[in-house]
């Protein structure tokens, strides 16, 4: 039977994808982008050389991260859709942290400080988001909405004074020591050890969820808050501890990005990898496992974009276009899988009351 | 002084499309249905609104499309909500994704690249003759938009409809409890489904007045956030129309006075802080301010059993 509905989930979200691929396809021709050729080019040159497939395991790995801060909440019946804010803050700690350390001390533990300082600020801006929330009953998405909008602001301000580069020409940090850069796993592409990072994350999501208490508390009170309170497990504690996990994984997803990509902090980068981080959560069911091929399907639909837009052309927002399609089809699916399976539960019970 | 009231009245003018979108989440909220896809609706708004309005080269015509758009975002959002049980939040993100791409795609499509920004001339500013020559109240009540004018209006429309009338009394019952409003007869999905609609129109209007009057072209960048704001001056006015207007004039000063500081450029002064200003007002006074009236069924979605 629980295999039954995994093959129903699975086969439902790729007719999706593909439905939202072909959707986002047929407007190319508006721009004179004949969309067969766009598709093969998109398949073909993506795929044709080491060096881009690597950039699509470069977008995977935040993108991992982000998916999992909302997954995990997601399963305590909360709504953190403030990832894009911890992820900043993650930034902010990562790259101070390389900074104020790099080349002083030794390069690994530097990162190690400078993941420990992304984690602890994510986890800091979780924390407080489910502070309100089990404290002051506040609306908990409501809150992290804006404290998204709040520390874009404060990063902006950080990187104008204290955190901008020594040229003082734009809105960026210097480069960060190159000791201090996650080291290159596979040669010949720029992929590093932040997938590796972000892999680890999600097995350890996982781990946490469904084999510890801790998790478990985490589950039930998503399902069933007053039999969790019966049950004498707080609620309010769980919201707290929830958002702060969260949030910590979305700041690692800033040490991901700083010091494995970028190499430094600029304003106004992945604007919006808090969003397609919800999108890839539900397209994974918000299994934290599953979280990885959604992440690897959104990466290369970026990479895929990006690499259409050079060769045609498309705009790059056909990427957005292509993203937002397969979200709204994929929750679609979930409707008529679930009408399906209504249906086939009803045939059954007939076909028992019959036998009777 | 004459500082203070050009700050005014640049707060009066921002207010408006905020108390328009919290209008129309008021509406929908009351019937239980959170509209988070208003941050699309307001972009879509904007989008549809420029090119309207540039394509016709007439104001009304750009404020109808806008209000077309609206409502379209909003029935999509309707349909995968009401009627196929999804959730609200994550729908909201999914339609918040979708029409980012789809308004840059299609503003490519429709004017190519352009390498300065298309214009078109916003909005006139209607002096209501004797009322706007009264000392300071004058000019930042009453030199504003025949937008804003009918924004301000349509407050105490509102209140009146939705709690003097039996419509009124309809849309309230499928935000508290759509079983009973169920046995009474009345079609909560139905209900529900227009009340988003309406949200989607408001929000349409409310889009395009950031394109139409505020800057008089579009960009990607135009609504940054401001539909969310929409969307929280709702909750912290109390699911009422007269606490969207006091909140919605709230959140113009302080978007005024970021705009003002950062205007001023005054090396020494954190003007960021004060563009976060509007945000951070949000957090603090959803903690602050106890919510009374919460609707009983807000953001439950009503599946009938059969």
């Amino acid at each position: 039977m629980k295999n039954n509905k995994t093959k129903d989930f699975i086969i439902w979200t790729i007719l999706a994808i593909v439905l939202g691929l072909f959707c986002s396809f047929v407007f190319l021709p508006m721009l004179d982008v004949n969309p067969i050729t766009a598709v093969s080019i998109m398949f073909k040159d993506t795929f044709s050389d080491t060096f881009t497939i690597g950039n699509i395991f470069i977008k995977t790995a935040p993108l991992i991260l982000t998916g999992l801060a909302f997954a995990f909440t997601y399963k305590a019946n909360l709504y953190n859709i403030g990832a894009q804010g911890q992820f900043y803050t993650g930034c902010i700690c990562a790259s101070a942290a390389s900074l104020a350390l790099g080349g002083k001390l030794p390069g690994v533990l530097v990162i190690l400080i400078a993941m420990i300082c992304s984690m602890l600020g994510g986890a800091m801006v979780g924390f407080i988001i489910g502070f309100l929330k089990a404290r002051f009953n506040a609306n908990e998405f409501l809150i992290s909405m804006m404290s998204t909008y709040v520390i874009t602001f404060m990063m902006q301000l950080l990187l104008r004074t204290v955190l901008q580069e020594s040229k003082h020409e734009y809105l960026k940090t210097d480069y960060l020591d190159s000791s201090t850069w996650l080291p290159k796993i596979i040669p010949g592409t720029s992929v590093s050890f932040g997938i590796v990072i972000a892999v680890i994350a999600a097995v350890g999501c996982w781990f946490l969820l469904y084999k510890t208490s801790i998790g478990y508390r985490i589950r039930v009170t998503g399902m069933n808050q007053e039999a969790a309170r019966m049950s004498g497990i707080n609620p309010k504690n769980q919201y707290m501890i929830a958002f702060a996990i969260s949030g910590a994984i979305a700041g690692l997803a800033g040490l991901v990005e700083v010091n494995g990509m970028q190499h430094m902090l600029l304003t106004g980068f992945d604007t919006d990898i808090g969003s397609y981080g919800i999108g890839i959560a539900i397209l994974a069911n918000a299994h934290p496992l599953g979280v990885i091929p959604a992440a690897l399907l959104f990466g290369f639909l970026q990479v895929g974009g990006t690499v259409l837009g050079h060769a045609s052309d498309a705009p790059a927002s056909v990427i957005d276009l292509m993203q937002g399609f397969v979200m709204l089809f994929v929750l679609m699916s979930f409707f008529f899988r679930r009408k399906i399976e209504l249906r086939r539960l009803k045939q059954q019970k007939i076909a028992g009351e019959e036998a009777v | 002084m004459s500082n203070i009231i050009n700050l005014l009245t640049r707060a009066f003018f921002m207010s408006t499309p905020l108390i328009l979108g919290a209008l129309g989440e008021v509406i929908a909220e009351r019937t239980g249905m959170m509209v988070t896809a208003v941050e699309g609706i307001f972009l879509i708004g904007a989008w549809g609104g420029f090119i309207g309005a540039y394509l016709s080269g007439n104001l009304v015509i750009g404020f109808l499309v806008a209000m077309i758009c609206g409502i379209l975002v909003a029935m999509l959002y309707g349909v995968t909500t009401v009627y196929m049980n999804q959730h609200q939040i994550v729908m909201g993100t999914a339609i918040a994704i979708l029409t980012t791409g789809f308004c840059t795609f299609f503003y490519r499509v429709i004017f190519g690249v352009q390498t300065t920004p298309l214009k078109v001339e916003t909005l006139p500013v209607i002096a209501i003759p004797f009322l706007s020559e009264i000392p300071i109240i004058g000019p930042i009540v009453f030199s504003q938009n025949i937008v804003t004018y009918l924004t301000y209006l349509l407050v105490p429309v509102i209140f009146y409809v939705l709690f003097k009338t039996s419509l009124g009394l309809t849309l309230r019952s499928c935000g508290e409890s759509p079983e009973a409003a169920d046995a009474a007869g009345i079609n909560v999905r139905q209900v529900r489904f227009l009340a988003v609609a309406v949200a989607g129109c408001l929000g349409g209007v409310a889009g395009a007045y950031y394109s139409l009057c505020n800057v008089g072209m579009y960009t990607s960048e135009i609504i940054s956030g401001r539909g969310w704001i929409a969307f929280g001056i709702c909750f912290l006015g109390n699911w009422n129309p007269v606490g969207a207007l006091t909140f919605g004039i709230v959140f113009g000063i302080s978007d005024a006075i970021g705009v003002y500081v950062k205007a001023l450029g005054l090396a020494g002064l954190p003007s960021e802080l004060f563009s976060a200003l509007p945000y951070f007002l949000v957090i603090v006074l959803t903690v602050c301010r106890k919510q009374l009236k919460v609707p009983e069924k807000l953001g439950v979605n009503y599946i009938k059993e059969n």
